[in-house]
């Protein structure tokens, strides 16, 4: 029972960067400009939350209020991910670019500035910025004591528990209610499906998209920030493809957030069983083969291809996504 | 005060290349149905853009009940009551009827939407008004007379004084139509303003109190319709008399070029099949007219005559060969010519050259490549003997690209490459759509043509003067079945329609004639 | 010989191209001054010397420049391959998984096989073009989006090699003697005749990193430039990028151009990653990171604005930059390079903005130039 405590618990932390982001993904796409640069901003947004922790650390004041540093870095990584999105709004919003090119563009840099920044931060060949361990929330931040041999729901909640996961789930509630409730959503819609009827009635279609690109950034500079905590082993530079895994999820969820939620822990399951293998009773182990654990690690990319078969057919992305809008076109 | 709610004087706006208005100077007085008239290129969308603020006038100034004021956005022309139904409706279509009508102008509480307060407008307008819509509808679900009744929905939840209707008729049946006449009829009562913007000099006569007429960016003049005639109208419209029927010889039918048999074809759209079991034929020397409204099957009949779309069952063929399971590029060899319905979508790749583009469907001929490689001397040479033959008219010959090309020449160019290839039978859609009376006459005197040299000829249409002037026999289609045939000479407009609209039906089974 | 000068000059500003080329150069000036900004930002009194690095140490010795040559072979063909999708119409960003096939068919064909360089090449366009053929299998028939795919199976290759090298004894080190277990074993040991020849040229460059796959890669860009513009097989694949439902209305089987099109373009990057391993000094180390060789394929496209024989030049800037990049190491970290690339690419997302400055420039030099003339 523990082992299938620790699958969820494991699901749920590598879910949250890829719901985050994938999210993220939704707002931009939603407004018509697709965000091919997930990647990089995740790099951004992490980059900078994990020095700000770091930095908190190191002055000792962070491990004294955990929580609220963490909150902050939280922040940090948004706000310095929104900050680099508007790069990318600004090429293929205002100056209406090929998204490719500038979202590739904003991919390239972003691993190779967090390397030069972290040596000019700690030193020459210091690539990894640590994760202070004080970041985690433990049964002692609800004045609980830390059992021995924990049960099978205290083992669940707080094996990886950090106060990212509350916050995802805080903004995919949020998000529901905004995309479908709210003049914001009606009309961030409206700009992804019909740019032409949105200025039509007075929208300006230019501040919406700028919007919906700068919400992705918002959103994947936390999420950068959540594969970091979920990777585990500290900030070194990358987020190993999340941001383009983040795109696939929300391919498969279809544009839509509690779909996307869906995919987001599906696709997590599969990756936390591919990554776990060796210690999930029932599998088999191929025993005769060397580095078997990378026959699992090919499984979540394997069942994603399959199920995006069957869904494809039905799949209905915004229709003027990648698009750049243009008045003056006729 | 002025006599007039809205003035627009002296109004002159260019775009790259042509100047789209020239001092154009047009009144409208309150309460009075106004519609302005010109020609495909005339200057009437631009004037209306420029009312509604989606375009700004380089000189020239509007004035509302004698006011001067500056409209820069669609939200300043609502901010002063001017509202507009596009030609092309600006439409959601994955939104519902109220969530396009509320679009803008959304009642909120703390921005929540507050869709029941909305609901309950809506419902009382379209009761005022006898305009019935369905508000939870999605609008991709409802029919193109219920949209255009949202669009104009949209101006009334707004208060709109001032109603601009850019083409309304254009997608309408002739019943339909007569609807349209109606609720405008009803808003010119409720004091309501109304700018029609159309080519259609019957429309003008039946509706408008006022006529503004534009051709060539310039304003011609504007008469009261009771002091004017339709002649008169067309005159000022083209600028010489308008030969309005087609010349041709009488119809001499040959054998049976295209033969269909029981065609069904399945629809993207929905469960239901696009096309119902339809046969009819083509002879040589005829050219057959498939009419009806938008969205009633032609598409899919064309695309599964011309390859693009396998049929579920029945049988096609051309002088006796059975083409049913045949390519495209083997219905074009055995000599199928086809004219697409969208010429940006199908008919032309924009980003090749002129050259380029007058071989798409022949640039596997041998004359044309050796081994694979292409030869561009001939290629370039066949281009230029097209370009003169067809008069295509570009910047730089055969080496423009076609993007930059007008939208008649583009036209042109494909009317070209597809009847140079001397097909046995040509199929074309809507052929006609948005080019100006020159161009229209000359893609017609190219079918009849074809017709007149022993050629079959499929013309789809959704213009009706068109498919009365051209055919030589009508067929009705309407859900997917041929549900009439017609000479031309022995029925109406207004016969047409009831078919066309689906309020009568004689199902015309079988291949005879 | 003034009058020369002018007319030249005069010509030159007139050609299409000219305008391109001056806001690439532009792109790349401008790339040039953030990088060193950078590095007076992070070590002012050794900015200078890195940027003479980057600029200089690529043609510093005939060693240093094969090395350029060496690693710009393969960024040829990755280039290629991102830019032949991209003239018809596919965002081919799997190449790094099409790149890591080519590798282990070159390798497992030149050891296990004992096949000759040669043939070891070909099977590494093979692999490519398997491992290409699936992004578009799966566009053309499930309409699924190749971005995603090529992304998924840049990881499924990934793992996939790992796990077949890592099985496969005779490929790797440990059974000629070395002492790492996950690395493949070094060429010269395995099979001599699959290693790339080198005609001389190593001693001629005193550089056992010269070969002839630079002079391979370049013929392939012009034979790619060659089927693009003056075959009828590229006019198919260009019609299907340019507006595929026109494609299909002419006749042209759509479905089947984007799947060549991509086996075409995985083949391109596979015999890049062949190029790579059959030179005989490279080896390939089992671990969890793409190859990056892949996806520097897409600046050097990019940069290129996909034209095949600009994509050989864009591949020895980028190549010979790196090389500089590499030399400032460890004043500097040579991803310094990398940012001067991304906001070159950056840069050329604005190409049109630029292109129109520099016709108003030109313009302003033409009328303030009449002025001046009597």
């Amino acid at each position: 029972m523990i082992i299938l405590a620790d699958i969820i618990s494991a699901t749920i932390i590598f879910a949250i960067p890829l719901l985050l982001v994938a999210l993220g993904g939704m707002y931009s796409e939603r407004s018509g400009t697709i965000n091919i640069a997930l990647e990089g901003i995740m790099i951004i947004g992490a980059l900078f939350s994990s020095l700000f922790l770091n930095y908190a650390e190191k002055s000792g004041w962070g491990a004294s209020h955990a929580q609220l540093a963490m909150l902050l870095a939280i922040l940090v990584g948004g706000v310095t991910g929104l900050i680099y999105s508007l790069l990318l709004a600004l090429a293929s919003v205002s100056l209406k670019a090929d998204q490719t090119i500038g979202g590739t563009a904003l991919n390239l840099f972003a691993p190779a500035f967090a390397i030069v920044l972290s040596w000019a931060v700690q030193g020459q060949g210091q690539t990894t910025i640590y994760i202070p361990t004080w970041i985690k929330i433990t049964q002692a931040n609800f004045g609980l004591t830390i059992s021995e041999n924990p049960g099978f729901w205290e083992a669940m909640i707080f094996k990886n528990l950090y106060l990212t996961t509350p916050v995802a789930i805080v903004i995919l509630a949020l998000t529901i209610f905004l995309i479908y409730q709210t003049r914001f959503g009606l009309r961030l819609r409206a700009c992804g499906e019909h740019p032409q009827a949105a200025d039509s009635v007075g929208i300006n279609v230019y501040k919406l998209r700028y919007i919906g690109v700068a919400i992705s950034g918002f959103l994947a500079g936390i999420g950068g920030l959540a594969f970091t905590i979920a990777a585990g082993s500290g900030f070194q530079s990358t987020v190993a493809g999340y941001g383009f895994f983040a795109l696939a999820v929300m391919i498969f969820g279809n544009w839509n957030p509690i779909r996307i939620f869906g995919a987001a822990l599906f696709f997590a399951l599969f990756k936390v069983i591919g990554s776990y293998s060796g210690s999930i009773p029932f599998l088999p182990s191929f025993s005769g083969i060397k580095y078997s654990q990378y026959l699992y690690q090919m499984l979540p990319y394997i069942v994603t291809m399959i199920i995006l078969v069957f869904t494809s057919k039905k799949s209905r992305a915004p229709k003027a996504e990648g698009i750049p809008y243009d008045k003056g076109s006729r | 005060m002025s006599d007039f709610i809205i003035e627009m004087l002296q109004i002159t706006k260019e775009f790259p290349g042509i100047k789209a208005n020239d001092n154009i100077t047009l009144q409208l007085k309150k309460g009075e149905v106004h519609a302005l008239l010109g020609e495909n290129g005339a200057g009437k969308s631009t004037l209306m853009s420029i009312l509604f603020g989606l375009y700004q006038a380089e000189h020239g100034e509007i004035h509302k009940n004698g006011q001067k004021v500056l409209i820069n956005n669609p939200n300043d022309a609502n901010a002063l009551n001017i509202g507009m139904v596009h030609q092309h409706f600006k439409l959601v279509e994955v939104f519902s009827v109220l969530e396009n009508i509320i679009l803008g102008v959304e009642p909120t509480k703390y921005s929540v939407l507050k869709r029941n307060e909305a609901r309950q407008k809506i419902v009382q307008l379209s009761q005022q008004y006898k305009l019935s819509v369905e508000p939870d509808a999605l609008i991709e679900d409802i029919s193109v007379g219920m949209q255009q009744r949202v669009e104009i929905l949209k101006m009334l939840y707004r208060d709109n004084e001032i109603l601009i209707f850019d083409e309304p008729t254009a997608v309408l049946t002739p019943q339909e139509i007569k609807e349209l006449m109606a609720i405008i009829r009803g808003l010119k009562a409720e004091g309501k303003s109304i700018l029609f913007i159309t080519h259609k000099l019957n429309e003008i006569m039946e509706v408008a109190d006022r006529c503004t007429v534009l051709r060539k960016g310039q304003c011609i003049g504007t008469v009261d319709i009771d002091q004017t005639s339709v002649e008169e109208l067309s005159r000022m419209m083209v600028g010489r008399p308008v030969q309005l029927i087609v010349d041709k010889a009488d119809l001499i039918p040959g054998e049976i070029v295209l033969a269909v048999e029981h065609l069904t074809v399945a629809s993207k759209l929905h469960k239901n099949n696009a096309v119902k079991d339809v046969s009819f034929n083509v002879r040589a020397g005829e050219i057959v007219c498939l009419a009806g409204i938008e969205g009633n099957g032609q598409s899919e009949l064309i695309y599964a005559l011309t390859g693009i779309e396998k049929p579920v069952s029945g049988r096609l063929t051309l002088k006796g060969h059975d083409l049913t399971k045949s390519s495209i590029r083997d219905r074009s060899k055995a000599g199928i010519s086809h004219i697409p319905e969208d010429r940006h979508k199908f008919g032309l790749v924009l980003d090749y050259s002129l050259a380029e583009n007058l071989v798409l469907q022949r640039y596997w001929e041998p004359r044309f490549h050796q081994n694979g490689l292409i030869n561009r001397e001939a290629v370039n040479q066949y281009a230029d003997n097209l370009i003169s033959k067809y008069d295509i008219r570009s910047g730089q010959g055969a080496q423009t690209i076609v993007r930059s090309m007008s939208g008649g020449n583009q036209q042109k160019a494909i009317v070209a490459r597809e009847i140079d290839k001397n097909p046995e039978l040509l199929i074309a859609i809507q052929p006609t759509r948005g080019l100006d009376i020159g161009a229209i006459e000359y893609i017609h005197t190219q079918l009849v043509a074809q017709r007149d040299s022993g050629k079959g000829v499929l013309l789809v249409s959704l213009e009706l003067d068109e498919v009365m002037n051209v055919s030589d026999r009508i067929l009705v289609i309407y859900e997917g079945n041929i549900v009439g045939e017609f000479d031309p000479k022995e029925t109406t407009v207004e016969q047409l329609g009831l078919y066309m609209a689906g309020a009568r039906r004689n199902d015309v089974k079988g291949g005879q004639v | 010989m003034k009058i020369n000068l002018k007319q030249a000059w005069h010509t030159l500003k007139n050609k299409p191209g000219f305008e391109s080329f001056l806001a690439s150069a532009a792109a790349i000036g401008i790339g040039l001054i953030f990088g060193f900004l950078l590095l007076v930002i992070f070590k002012a009194e050794k900015s200078v010397y890195g940027l003479s690095q980057i600029l200089v140490v690529g043609f510093s010795s005939a060693a240093k420049f094969s090395k350029v040559l060496y690693q710009a072979a393969p960024l040829i063909m990755t280039g290629l391959s991102v830019g032949f999708a991209f003239k018809t119409g596919l965002f081919n960003i799997g190449a790094s998984g099409q790149y890591m096939l080519g590798m282990f068919m070159a390798l497992y064909s030149g050891i296990v096989w004992q096949f000759p360089w040669y043939a070891a090449l070909i099977m590494a366009m093979l692999g490519g073009a398997i491992w290409g053929a699936m992004p578009g299998l799966f566009k053309a028939y499930f309409n699924v989006n190749e971005v995603i795919t090529s992304i998924m199976f840049n990881w499924i290759g990934l793992f996939a090699v790992n796990v077949l090298l890592a099985n496969i004894p005779m490929v790797l080190a440990d059974y000629y003697g070395a002492s790492n277990p996950d690395r493949t074993a070094n060429m010269s040991a395995a099979n001599k005749a699959a290693i790339i020849p080198k005609w001389g040229l190593d001693t001629l460059f005193d550089s056992t990193y010269m070969n002839i796959s630079i002079f391979m890669a370049i013929i392939l860009a012009v034979i790619i430039y060659f089927v693009l513009n003056r075959t009828t097989f590229g006019y198919e694949l260009k019609a299907c990028g340019f507006n595929r439902n026109a494609s299909i209305y002419a006749g042209i089987n759509a479905k089947r151009n984007i799947v060549l099109s991509m086996v075409i373009a995985g083949s391109l990057a596979g015999f890049g990653g062949g190029l790579y391993y059959l030179s005989g000094t490279a080896q390939y180390t089992i671990e969890k990171l793409l190859a990056t060789m892949g996806f520097n394929g897409i600046p050097v496209a990019l940069l290129a604005t996909s034209n095949p024989i600009g994509i050989i030049f864009s591949a020895l800037f980028i190549s010979y930059i790196q090389v500089g990049g590499e030399a400032m190491q460890p004043e500097f970290a040579k991803e310094i390079v990398d940012i001067i690339i991304s906001v070159i690419i950056y840069l050329s997302a604005f190409s049109l903005l630029l292109k129109g400055i520099i016709r108003k420039l030109i313009k302003q030099s033409a009328t303030a130039g009449k002025e001046v003339a009597p």
